[in-house]
C-alpha cells in the first residue's frame, strides 16, 4: 500500500460468464481495495460463486479480465493461483473428511512449504527415519498457529467430519490461511451458524483482515454485512446493481427493491 | 541364502506372493490419488520386455536390468498417465485397459523377443526370492512414510476432492502423473521380477487377467491403509495353495465311505474341484470377491483394523 497505483487488490474487468444463454455474470467490474472487507451481496443466483470460481479458476471466464495486483492472472490452473496468494473458502463445505483437522491445516500448507514435487518425494524417501523434514516441521508449526489462532488446537487430532458444522466453516478458513494468502474469498462463512458462533466469526474475519489480508465476503447475514464491510457491491442477475459503503447500498432504493424485497427495513 | 530351508516348490510360491504383493502396490499408489488402473499388467509387461533386452541381447546383469527396466516403465507410464488425467473412474478404467491391450499386441507382434514364440532364454536369476523381498519390504517403508509426508497427504486430498484439492493449491497434473509414474516404476520391477525368474514369458503371462487379479488384491486387502494390498496379494495368492492341501486330508477318507454310488460320484468331483491351479483359482477369486462387497467392501485392512497396532507406531505426525 505504499503507493497509490498500488492500492488495488483484485480488480474485475467487463468479466462474463455464460452457461447456455443463461450469463450467470454479464460485463461485471470490480475493484478491491487492499485491506478491505468487501461484500459482495445479491439473492440466490445472481452470480456471487460464479464470481468466485472465476477469480479462483475453478471455472475458466468467457470474456473480460482479472487483474490481482497489476498483474493480469492468466494461469487457468487454481493452484497457481493459490500460489499466487489467492485463497478461497466453499458455501458447500469441501474439507478432506478422512483427514484430520491439523492435516486439513498442513495440506494447505504444502503449496507453501513444498515450491518443488520432487523435494517433497525426497523427503518422503530419504529423509532419515527417525525425526521429521525441517519442511514437515515448519508447515506443522504453522498449522498449529493457525489453529491456535482460531480457537481449534483442542481438536486437531479429530476427524475432520466430527467437528460442529460452526467448527468446519472455521476449519475450512483455517485450511484456507494456511496458503498464506494475501486475498482470501469467503463464500457464505456464517452459513448455519447460530448467533453466537456468527458473532465470533464476526470478530475472526476482522482479526484476519489485521493481518494484512484482504478479503472478499459472500453473505446472506446482513447483520454481518453491514457491521463488518467496508465496501458492498451488490449483483443481480449477473450485473451490478450498486456499490458502495454499507451506509449508502442500505438506503439505495434499487438495491432495497431488487433484493431485500420493499417491505424490509434494515 | 535360503537355499537349504526352503524346497522348490515353497520357495515359488512365496516368489509369486511377493511378486503379486509388489503388483498390488503398483495399484495402490495411482489409486491414492483416485486413479483406477486395469493396465497394471501391461506396465509388468513392458518391464519385463524392456529388461530382457538388455539381458538377453546386450548381456547385462540382472541388477543393470531390474532398474532399466523399472525407469523404462516409468516413461512409458508418464506417458500413458498424460491422457488419463482428464479422464474418471469408468473411462480411465478402459483406457488403462486399453493401454494393456496395446502392449499384447506389440509383444505379439514383435519378432526382435520372439513375438508370438514368446520371449525365450530369459537367464534365470538365482536370488528371486531375496530381491523379491528386499523390494517388498523398501515398499512398506516407502509406504509407510508416505502416508505422514507432505505429499501423501496430498494425494489423499486428490482423492478425497480433487477440485478443492487443486484449489488449496496442490498441483493435482503433476501429482497424479507423479503417481501414475511411480505407480508404473513398480509394476515394472514386478515384471523384471518375474520374467527372471520363470525364463520365459509371452503375451499370455501378463494378459488382462492379471490385471484384474491385481486390481482384486488391492480391493480385497483394502486400499485405505498401505497394508491392504500386501495382505490382500498374500491372501489370494496363498489360499489356492492352502485350498490344494486340502485334497491331502480327502485321500485319508477312508475307501469304503465313499466307493457306493452317489458318494464315489462328490469324492470324484471334490478331488477335481480342489486342483487349484491358473484358471481355477479364479473361481475362488470370484467367491471371496463377492462375499466381500457384501460383507466388507472396505476390504480386509482398515485403519480400524490397525488401531490396536498403533503403539507401534507411536510418532506419527502427533504433536
Amino acid at each position: 500500500m505504499s503507493e497509490a497505483g498500488n492500492s488495488i487488490s483484485l480488480r474485475a474487468d467487463k468479466l462474463t460468464k455464460r452457461f447456455g444463454g443463461f450469463y450467470a455474470l454479464k460485463d461485471f467490474d470490480m475493484d478491491v481495495a487492499k485491506g478491505d472487507i468487501h461484500a459482495v451481496i445479491g439473492p440466490n443466483g445472481a452470480g456471487k460463486t460464479t464470481f468466485f470460481n472465476l477469480v479462483t479458476g475453478m471455472l475458466p471466464a468467457d470474456s473480460g479480465r482479472i487483474t490481482f495486483e497489476d498483474e493480469a492472472i492468466d494461469d487457468p490452473r487454481p493452484s497457481r493461483r493459490t500460489m499466487r496468494g489467492i485463497a478461497r473458502t466453499f458455501q458447500n463445505i469441501r474439507l478432506f473428511g478422512q483427514m484430520t483437522v491439523l492435516e486439513n491445516v498442513m495440506l494447505g500448507r504444502h503449496c507453501r512449504a513444498y515450491l518443488s514435487l520432487w523435494k517433497a518425494l525426497r523427503n518422503t524417501v530419504l529423509h532419515r527415519p527417525l525425526g521429521e523434514a525441517e519442511e514437515e516441521r515448519e508447515m506443522r508449526g504453522h498449522a498449529l498457529e493457525i489453529l491456535d489462532f482460531l480457537g481449534l488446537s483442542d481438536e486437531r487430532h479429530a476427524k475432520a467430519t466430527d467437528l460442529s458444522h460452526g467448527k468446519q466453516r472455521k476449519l475450512e478458513l483455517a485450511r484456507a490461511l494456511a496458503t498464506d494468502p494475501r486475498l482470501l474469498l469467503l463464500d457464505e462463512p456464517a452459513a448455519g451458524m447460530n448467533p453466537h458462533e456468527t458473532e465470533e466469526l464476526d470478530d475472526v474475519i476482522c482479526s484476519v483482515r489485521d493481518r494484512g489480508i484482504t478479503i472478499i465476503l459472500v453473505e446472506h447475514d446482513m447483520n454481518l454485512v453491514m457491521g463488518i464491510s467496508d465496501r458492498v457491491t451488490v449483483l443481480n442477475f449477473g450485473t451490478k446493481i450498486a456499490e458502495g459503503a454499507p451506509k449508502e447500498i442500505q438506503d439505495d432504493p434499487t438495491v432495497i427493491e431488487a433484493y431485500l424485497g420493499e417491505d424490509v427495513s434494515l | 541364502m535360503l537355499d537349504g530351508l526352503l524346497d522348490g516348490y515353497t520357495r515359488s510360491i512365496l516368489i509369486f506372493t511377493g511378486i503379486h504383493i509388489i503388483a498390488a502396490y503398483s495399484f495402490y499408489v495411482p489409486f491414492k490419488t483416485g486413479q483406477v488402473s486395469l493396465g497394471q499388467a501391461g506396465f509388468m509387461a513392458v518391464g519385463a520386455y524392456a529388461a530382457g533386452i538388455l539381458t538377453v541381447k546386450f548381456g547385462l546383469p540382472f541388477p543393470v536390468g531390474l532398474l532399466v527396466g523399472g525407469l523404462v516403465t516409468a516413461v512409458i507410464g508418464v506417458c500413458v498417465g498424460f491422457p488419463a488425467l482428464r479422464i474418471k473412474g469408468i473411462y480411465l478404467l478402459l483406457l488403462t485397459l486399453a493401454f494393456a491391450e496395446i502392449v499384447q499386441v506389440v509383444i505379439l507382434t514383435w519378432e526382435y523377443t520372439g513375438g508370438a514364440q514368446g520371449f525365450q532364454g530369459i537367464p534365470f536369476n538365482k536370488y528371486t526370492l531375496e530381491y523379491v523381498y528386499v523390494i517388498v519390504v523398501l515398499l512398506i517403508i516407502f509406504f509407510a512414510r508416505l502416508e505422514r509426508s507432505s505429499l501423501g497427504r496430498a494425494m489423499d486430498s486428490i482423492h478425497e476432492d480433487e477440485a478443492a484439492a487443486e484449489v488449496m493449491g496442490i498441483d493435482v497434473v503433476r501429482v497424479k502423473l507423479l503417481a501414475f509414474g511411480l505407480g508404473a516404476f513398480i509394476a515394472g520391477l514386478a515384471g523384471v521380477l518375474f520374467a527372471h525368474h520363470t525364463t520365459y514369458v509371452d503375451q499370455v503371462s501378463f494378459s488382462i487377467l492379471l490385471g484384474i487379479e491385481i486390481l482384486m488384491f488391492a480391493v480385497v486387502g483394502g486400499c485405505t491403509t498401505y497394508w491392504g494390498p500386501a495382505v490382500g496379494a498374500a491372501v489370494l495368492t496363498l489360499l489356492p495353495e492352502l485350498l490344494r492341501t486340502l485334497r491331502d486330508f480327502l485321500e485319508l477318507v477312508p475307501l469304503s465311505w465313499t466307493d457306493f454310488f452317489p458318494m464315489n460320484r462328490i469324492y470324484d468331483f471334490m478331488y477335481e474341484f480342489l486342483d487349484f491351479e491358473n484358471e481355477k483359482r479364479l473361481i475362488v477369486y470370484g467367491v471371496i470377491l463377492i462375499l466381500m462387497m457384501i460383507v466388507r467392501p472396505q476390504g480386509l485392512i482398515t485403519r480400524d483394523t490397525l488401531r490396536p497396532l498403533q503403539f507401534l507406531q507411536q510418532r506419527t505426525g502427533h504433536v
